[in-house]
């Protein structure tokens, strides 16, 4: 159980990034978080994973305080960051240095062959395509069986195709052993087809503003009636979770923010 | 591979065949070269008494002399063995206190502003000070070229740490690595291609320094040659020795980066695929 308590963060630069969120995600669970830009969704990433410490709050897995980067917990970022002066298969083993070598080799060999990269095992991270680094990043960060697995806009520099791809691969993975996710993401599409539960943030400061359980049946279908509602639900609250940062900060009312967001 | 597959390949231009294509690596030879003919025949025929400046083929004959005598290979090794000292103290303290400053902000700002303070002195200036501290014979010497080592290895070091991407630095983190691991595991990979270039610099500050130690004063050593040549007035020996030097500054460099290449492999950068 990963739980968030009255979680706030302020910059020392006073920017104040996240105010008072709480949150509950149930073991195995898939959850993503959506809103606009500057609500603080990366921040509360890493708040989770101990990269930074919250301002107030207490943030806990399964019972115990998050102070620093946690054994249990996972994360993908943005951008693959592999490391480029080892292999692939030396980053996909990355975390997993105080294991014996038979064992962490038997262990990359699996992930490798789950993300499909087996026979780049020796290649360097610089001969990879985006797509093909960030599969090397989901098996390194899945490798050491984490109970959560953080995701931060993990697939959003790929082209579409890959992306979806991606996606699918993902839950596959996550089939496997069930970790908990938390994806952020500025993809409405990608939060629909990943999670059961779409927690909409406000930002400046970031909060909680609305969450909406999809729990739509798996495997999902994009084209379903279902997952377009789904879709116009948290475009919805995204727009009013927008609107009244946009009239507090700018004096007029825009109606379709939502929309555009997806770019 | 086929013999077939042998005979298509042969026709193909290998790289660093002596083919004097105007892209072949040969054609940096031409000048040089052509220079070295020229003066050779200006001499030969008389335009020219060189006796100031010796043709080739009086430099070639003194080297010749000096290598069958033994002198060479003595004054070579005096000289190469001051400079490995030199450079390896140097590279020794400057990759140490480089990596200290580096990693704490702590020692960065106790030592840092002493050590630049320090670098703004020409090092040659040290030389009457090391004379009396450590005398006149190789201690001394060794000493200076240390000194003239130190300061590019120290700030590749320094600017190569502290310029290791955040983001590469965090996957450590997330990795929960500290301290010793750290360092080891990300921030000197991630530093090595600036370290690699700082070694280099080293390295040929470390020829340059030599050369300033052995002119001014020593009974041995490639500098004791220049010094020799231009007091008993054999200019030949003087280019012989300064051919010396060339070739041993380029050999050790060629050598040094040639020792770091297969750590260097992975790099994606302009440079890396030629």
């Amino acid at each position: 159980m990963l739980g968030l308590d009255q979680v706030g963060k302020i910059y020392p630069n006073r920017v104040e990034a996240l105010e008072a969120v709480s949150l509950t995600v149930a073991p195995g669970a898939i959850v993503a978080v959506v809103g606009g830009s500057g609500c603080g969704k990366s921040t509360l990433l890493r708040l989770v994973c101990g990269l930074d410490q919250p301002t107030a709050g207490t943030i806990r897995l399964n019972g115990a305080p998050i102070q620093a980067p946690h054994p249990r917990i996972g994360i993908v970022f943005q951008e693959p960051r592999l490391l480029p002066w080892l292999s692939v298969a030396g980053n996909v083993g990355f975390g997993l240095r105080d294991r014996p070598a038979a064992e962490r080799k038997t262990r990359v060999r699996t992930a490798l062959q789950q993300v499909g990269l087996s026979e780049k095992a020796e290649a360097w991270p610089r001969e990879l395509s985006g797509g093909q680094a960030q599969r090397v990043a989901l098996a390194r960060a899945l490798v050491p069986r984490p109970d959560v697995l953080l995701l931060d806009e993990p697939f959003s520099a790929l082209d579409a195709f890959t992306r979806v791809d991606l996606q699918e691969h993902l839950l596959e993975l996550w089939a496997d052993r069930r970790p908990t996710l938390v994806l952020v993401t500025h993809d409405v599409d990608e939060a629909i087809a990943l999670a059961d539960r779409v927690v909409i943030l406000s930002p400046r400061p970031g909060r909680v503003f609305a969450e909406i359980v999809t729990e739509l049946p798996r495997p999902r279908d994009r084209h379903a009636a279902g997952f377009d509602l789904a879709k116009r639900r948290v475009l919805a609250a995204l727009d009013r979770s927008l609107n009244r940062a946009l009239i507090t900060d700018a004096g007029e009312t825009r109606t379709s923010v939502g929309a555009a967001l997806w770019w | 591979m086929t013999a077939s597959a042998q005979s298509t390949r042969a026709p193909v231009r290998r790289r660093g065949a002596l083919k004097f294509g105007v892209r072949s690596p040969a054609l940096g030879l031409l000048l040089p070269v052509a220079l070295a003919l020229a003066w050779e025949a200006a001499v030969r025929l008389g335009w020219s008494d060189g006796r100031l400046v010796p043709p080739p083929s009086r430099i070639a004959a003194t080297l010749m002399a000096l290598a069958q005598t033994g002198e060479l290979a003595h004054h070579a090794v005096a000289t190469l063995l001051r400079v490995t000292a030199g450079f390896g103290l140097g590279v020794l303290a400057g990759t140490l206190i480089g990596a200290l400053t580096g990693v704490s902000s702590l020692a960065r700002r106790l030592i840092d502003p002493t050590l630049q303070g320090l670098r703004a002195i020409p090092s040659i200036a040290w030389v009457p000070l090391f004379v009396l501290w450590l005398g006149i014979f190789e201690a001394s010497k060794v000493a200076l070229i240390a000194v003239g080592v130190f300061f590019p290895v120290y700030l590749g070091v320094l600017g190569a740490i502290l310029s290791v991407d955040r983001k590469i630095v965090e996957v450590g983190l997330v990795f929960r690595l500290s301290g010793p691991a750290l360092a080891w595991r990300i921030l000197l990979p991630a530093a090595l291609p600036v370290y690699v270039v700082s070694l280099r610099a080293g390295l040929g500050l470390g020829w340059m320094f030599v050369v300033a130690a052995e002119i001014m004063g020593a009974s041995e050593g490639l500098g004791y040659l220049l010094v020799d040549g231009q007091q008993l007035g054999k200019p030949a020996q003087i280019v012989a020795a300064i051919l010396c030097f060339a070739l041993l500054g380029k050999l050790s460099d060629s050598l040094l980066a040639m020792a770091t290449a297969p750590l260097l492999r992975w790099e994606d950068a302009f440079g890396a695929r030629r």
